[in-house]
């Protein structure tokens, strides 16, 4: 595929899995994306330089601070990733740290036909069959699914 | 039997002196090195952060850290690449809050690179950064 990224980074990244459908940018992000915004880039840094929905004093870059952001936007916490009926889903992703803690890396968001599409940091916005797809050493793994009502 | 010992052929100071004990490169010298330094980091920069969305990790990369270690040397050619870069800034806003501690950019503007960038090139121009 003749995305930007490479093969070691994203492995579950193939022709039949995964399809590009916009160029590369460096004008937002995944969590942006998967929060359908396409102007800004999401990251709850300490130097507040990301866009975060929640009040600056709670940006922190845990899992539950991620699922805390995506609660103000309407989401809940949910099981998993199958395609249910007028729900729209987000599958935040995560690295395995020491002591049980788990850095947040990615997000992506589940379209009505049951693929998912991801924004992969500066470069392009892809869809992929199934979330595990862009599992890997850059994002990790699968650490929650939210969903919440699709308008 | 005595030997004869010959004086030294007299040597220029670029010759004689050891780099290190050579003193300070002229500013014009010196400022290029610097681009072409900071160039080299903004190249190994870019492949390190790869596909990576978090700005604390992508800012804490081995190359971004050294161009933070510039300090204000670095200013001025942050200044400028964010100005090459257009309507696609990178992520140079961390690097400028750690050298300066300014922050000229207004909290509804935060997470837009486009807006970021404008705010911090019309801080450039007032601090006298205008390349």
């Amino acid at each position: 595929m003749p995305g930007s990224w490479t093969a070691d980074e994203f492995p579950g990244l193939t022709d039949s899995s995964s399809q590009i459908t916009s160029p590369a940018t460096r004008r937002y992000n995944c969590i942006a994306w998967a929060a359908k915004d396409d102007r800004r880039w999401w990251w709850p840094d300490p130097f507040e330089i990301g866009y975060w929905p929640i009040p600056v004093n709670n940006r922190s870059v845990t899992l539950a601070g991620f699922v805390e952001a995506f609660i103000s936007l309407g989401y809940k916490l949910s099981t998993g990733g199958e395609l249910e009926p007028n729900t729209e889903k987000i599958a935040i992703y995560g690295i395995d740290c020491p002591g049980g803690q788990a850095t947040p890396t990615h997000a992506a968001r589940q379209l009505p036909s049951g693929d998912w599409t991801s924004k992969l940091g500066s470069f392009e916005d892809i869809t992929h069959t199934t979330p595990e797809a862009v599992n890997g050493p850059i994002y990790g793994h699968v650490m929650a699914f939210m969903s919440r009502p699709r308008n | 039997m005595e030997t004869e010992t010959q004086p030294a052929p007299a040597q220029t100071p670029s010759t004689a002196l050891h780099p290190a004990l050579a003193g300070p490169a002229s500013p014009a010298r010196a400022a290029s090195s610097n681009r072409q330094r900071f160039q080299a980091l903004v190249k190994q920069w870019q492949s390190e952060k790869g596909a990576s969305s978090s700005i604390t990790e992508m800012s804490m990369l081995p190359a971004y850290q050294k161009i933070i270690g510039m300090g204000e040397d670095a200013i001025p050619l942050i200044l400028a690449q964010l100005k090459s870069e257009g309507d696609e800034p990178e992520q140079w806003f961390w690097a400028l809050r750690s050298i300066t501690d300014a922050n000229p950019v207004k909290p509804e503007d935060r997470g837009d690179f486009q807006a970021m960038a404008r705010a911090w090139l019309i801080w450039g121009d007032k601090e006298g950064y205008a390349g």
